[in-house]
Parts: structure tokens; sequence; C-alpha cells
């Protein structure tokens, strides 16, 4: 039997003990008064860019809950004025699974942690929109030669561009949700096109029911938006200069860059069938730069007209109803042969006859 | 007695004409089921060669529409004479035929229609014809179109209602055409004997069956004995090549 080393189960023991102790409060943790000085633009001028964090986005990492100081342990009631560099921790000290999976993948050699994640702003994927993924890996992979490279081989590559997040197809998550965001028409833009997430502030600027902006779409308030509600959205927001778009995102977040073969035949996305369909999430933006997900009524992506009108995939989100009436357009055309075809075997002597 | 006499009907650009719009059509409903239904049916091996294969065959018939239509526009001038109903069509003409197909084609009666080049369809046909050439192939062209370059034009798609509304048009006036075809494929068969249209439609020689001593008069008189709409269905043959 293996040996267990008492060191080995230190951090367990401090995580039992962090629970009992209960949620610890940014104001616990010290941070408030690292954030006296770091959460001020001026800090900017005095060191760069890199010493000021977003307050309100820094307070909705999980890395706020555990404190400056847990990954900043060098810094003394004396910072700054010992003129000492604070320390950093290594991502992989905390992350060290995702480190490994990272560092075996293709793009392991070519970025670090942070060329795509801010720690002080760094979100769980469900908090982060398609698009802002996106802008990630564009702030190396250019858009355009990009979108250039995949229409070698993927028809309409820049319309799948605008609908997937680089990692639903370069990472190793086998199942998808599709994501609706509301976004808003940006005039004198068109790197990323002329329609692009709504921010919070654009949103709360439609005075939803207790500022709450998704009560712009979640009218009665019970946190799950109904085809109706999505309907009404829908038919209110064409005169405001505003979409909703839909973006096939994975379900979880793996690190394992790569190309996937299955990804080069087109079925894997788009032969799931309507069944597959049926699940689909709202993504409002909060007020710190990421996304709240609320549920929306089953098979609103297949609803024909007013569901989700600029969201299709062929193939997967097709509808019964429409396949219904066609089947009964193409049916009432077979009635001719076989209708009149009957009728004329039945018939035949008549014409034999004259 | 009878002797038999074959007429040029159907001439060769009017043949190529006629089966590359067929095959592209048949080939345009066989992948529009694929790309449709893909976890039902896999017929191309991959969605993509469904795809392509989609896109090739409705740009062929794009092509070739517009060819006819800048033909019939331009340089026959015949688009309204021959596909915009008269008056009288659309009050007895419809009617009239519709009865006939209906009714009297089952007793063994004539059909009221007698073709002429100027006037090769009957009511009927050139009601259906008006909508299929005119209103339909264009809207499925066009919708296709859009539908291949989502992107660039996702502007006139929000004009439009968004893109499910555009799959909608693209995929009803696919299954009209789809019902067309029966129809059309069965209509075909009306003549004197099953193959009978078929055949000028593929050689463009026409059988035609004199009485003895009468090759200038009712050069289909014989065959009403046996088909009394022969009259209509040579002209049928033709017009079936010329829409």
């Amino acid at each position: 039997m293996k040996k267990i080393h008492a060191w080995s189960t230190l951090p367990i023991v401090l995580m039992l003990a962090l629970l009992a102790i209960g949620p610890v409060s940014a104001a616990e943790t010290g941070n408030d008064r690292c954030l006296s000085c770091h959460a001020n633009k001026d800090i900017i001028k005095r060191g760069g860019e890199l010493l000021y964090v977003d307050p309100a986005m820094y307070a909705v990492t999980s890395h706020s809950a555990i404190g400056c100081n847990t990954c900043h342990d060098s810094v003394r009631s004396t910072h700054p004025d010992d003129g000492l560099k604070s320390s950093r921790a290594s991502c992989k000290d905390c992350h060290s699974t995702i480190q490994s999976e990272y560092a075996a993948s293709i793009h392991g050699g070519k970025a670090t942690c942070n060329d795509c994640h801010n720690p002080h702003e760094v979100k769980p994927l469900i908090a982060v929109s398609g698009s802002d993924i996106n802008a990630k890996c564009a702030k190396c992979h250019n858009l355009g030669k990009i979108v250039k490279s995949h229409d070698k081989w993927l028809p309409q590559a820049d319309l799948h561009i605008d609908a997937l997040p680089c990692v639903t197809c370069h990472t190793s998550s086998q199942n998808y949700v599709i994501t609706m965001s509301i976004q808003k028409r940006q005039s004198g833009n068109t790197q990323f096109g002329e329609f692009k997430p709504a921010t919070h502030q654009e949103l709360a600027a439609f005075n939803p029911v207790n500022g709450d902006v998704s009560r712009l779409i979640d009218k009665n308030g019970d946190r799950l938006i109904s085809l109706k509600e999505l309907r009404d959205f829908n038919y209110e927001v064409r005169k405001k200069d505003m979409r909703l778009w839909g973006m096939m995102m994975p379900e979880v977040a793996t690190h394992s860059f790569q190309i996937l073969e299955n990804r080069w035949d087109c079925s894997f996305c788009h032969a799931s069938g309507p069944k597959a369909m049926q699940k689909s999430y709202m993504a409002f933006p909060d007020n710190s730069g990421g996304y709240t997900r609320m549920e929306v009524e089953s098979g609103a992506i297949l609803d024909i007209l007013y569901g989700t009108p600029d969201f299709y995939m062929m193939g997967s989100t097709r509808s019964t109803a429409l396949n219904i009436v066609g089947a009964l357009i193409i049916a009432g055309g077979l009635m001719m042969p076989i209708g009149h075809g009957t009728m004329r075997f039945l018939t035949r002597k008549n014409r034999k006859e004259h | 007695m009878k002797h038999t006499e074959y007429v040029y009907l159907t001439p060769m650009p009017v043949r190529i004409w006629h089966w590359l719009n067929a095959f592209g059509i048949v080939t345009l409903t066989i992948t529009g089921i694929n790309i449709r239904f893909p976890d039902v049916l896999n017929i191309f091996g991959t969605y993509k060669s469904a795809i392509v294969l989609h896109n090739t065959a409705g740009i062929v018939v794009s092509i070739s529409y517009t060819l006819w239509l800048l033909y019939y526009m331009f340089v026959a001038g015949t688009l309204a004479k021959l596909y915009i109903p008269t008056m009288n069509d659309i009050k007895t003409g419809i009617i009239r035929q519709a009865f006939f197909y209906f009714f009297q084609y089952f007793k063994g009666g004539p059909n009221p229609h007698h073709g002429t080049p100027d006037n090769k369809f009957n009511p009927m046909q050139k009601a259906a014809y008006l909508v299929i050439m005119l209103v339909l192939l264009p809207l499925v062209i066009i919708s296709g179109i859009i539908l291949m370059y989502v992107a660039p034009l996702r502007e006139i798609i929000m004009v439009i209602g968004g893109i499910k509304t555009l799959v909608s048009i693209h995929f009803l006036i696919a299954c009209c055409f789809t019902a067309f075809l029966f129809v059309h494929i069965y209509l075909a068969t009306l003549g004197h004997t099953p193959l009978a249209y078929f055949k000028p439609m593929w050689d463009g020689w026409e059988k035609v069956e004199h009485a003895h001593g009468d090759p200038h008069g009712d050069a289909h008189g014989s065959s009403h004995d046996k088909a009394p709409d022969n009259d209509h269905a040579v002209k049928s043959a033709a017009s079936i090549g010329a829409a």
C-alpha cells in the first residue's frame, strides 16, 4: 500500500480550516488595504499598467477570495516604502493539473498563462462571452489571417468564426451549449463586424426593473426566459439597433489546445440533430465585465421566427413544424401521380374507345 | 392507313438547357435533403461534400436561369406572351383546362387547348410556369445565394427578418419544386405512350403518325384515336423543354 506522507495532506487540512472559518471577505484578507492604492488609476503613471487592479472585476474573481497576500506573500506592512519588489506566485502552484495539460498542448510553448488570463480579472467559463474569448485569441492571431486559413477547407469560415469561440473546436470539450447574448450596433467599427456585445451600461440605459438588465428579457423575473419573453424582446429590439447573437460554447474549459481530427468533419456539429439543440442560455453582462447566465425555455433555438432569428445551424436547428409543412407540400405534388394516375388506370378503356 | 413521320421538335440548346436544369434540380433536391437531415441521411460521404455539391448545382442552375431569362426577355421577346395568362385564360381557360385534366380526360374527351408556337402553353401551364419561373425560381436562387454568403450579407438577412426566415423561405420553395417535379414527370407521361414526351426531349425528334393522304392536316389526328390530348401533348413536350 502506498504510504501517505503527512505533508501531502497539508492542502486538505488548510482547505478544511478555511471552510471552518467560513467565506473570506475581501476586507478580512486585507485586500482593501492593497486596493486603496492599486485600484487608483494614478498608480499606472507611477509603475505601469500591471500595477492597476480594477476593483469591480477583481471582486468577483476567485483570487480575491483567497486574498492579495496569498500570491504576493512577500509584501510587508512597509510596502511600498521598503523598495522591495513584491513576489508573485506561479499559476502552477495552485493550478498544476491545468499547467501540465496546457504545457503538453501545441499552445504550451507559445504563450504563458498571463498572456490570456489576467489573474485580477479572471472568470469562470460561464461568465465569459465567446466574443471575449476570441478577442483574447485575436491578440496574437490576426482575424483576417485566421479566416483566410480556415477558408481553405471550411465553408463560410467568416460565419463560423463569428459564431464560435476558437476553444470550441481547439480544445477537447465534448459537449456544447448555445449561449445567446445581446449585441448592439457599433458605428464605425468594422474589425469584428458592426455588432458588438452590449455592455452592462448600455443595457442599464434602458431602465430595466430594479436596474437588473436580465429583466429586459425576463419580464416576470422568474429567472427563466420563456419563448414568449424571447419573442417579445426580439420584436422590440430591432428598433433599438440590437440583436440576439448565439454562440456555440464548450460546456467545460480545457487547456488541451490542439487540432482535433473530428472537427474536420462538419457532421460533428451539424449532424447532432434537433434533440441536442433543446437547451440554451442567455448571457447578461454584469458591471464587472463578466456575464450571468440564465436558462432559456427548452426548444427556443428551434423556434422558426422569433426565438433566435439570427442563430441557425444547418442540419441541427431545423424546425419540425416547418418539416411537416414541407412534407405536406411534397405530398400535394405526389397526389397528381398517385390520384390522377389511379383514375387514369381505372378509366383507360374510355380513351381506347375514343 | 397510317404513315409515320419524325418532326425535329426540340432544338439542341433547349434540350441541353432542360437536362442541365433537370440534373441541377434533382442534385439540389437530394443534396438539400442530406443537408437538412444529416443525422438521418448521409449519401455523399461527408457533410461538406453535400454542401459543395449543393452550392455548385445552385450556381449552375442560377446561371442557366439567367441565360434563359435574358434570352426570353431580350432575344426572343416572348416572355410576356408565353408566360402571362390572358384575361380569358384567367376567367375561363384555367377552369376549362382543369376540368379537362380532372374530368374530361378520364372520359376520353378532347383537350381544349391546341398549342401553337406563339401560344404553346395551356392556361394551367401558363399559370404554373409563371409562378415557377418568375416567382419561385428567382426567390429560391436569391435566398440560396444569400445563404452562401451569410456573414458578408448579414445586413440584408436582418432586413428579411433573420437567417431563420431566409432558411424557411428557401426550404419551403425547395419543397414546392420537389412537388412540382412529381407533377411535371407525371404529366410528361400523358402522351400517346408513356415515354412519347420524354423521347423528343432527349433526341429532339417527335414521332408523328399521319392518316394516309393527310400529311398536312391535323398532324396528330391519328394519334387522337388513341390519345385525344395528343395535339396538346406534342405542344406540351415543346413547352416542357422551353420552360
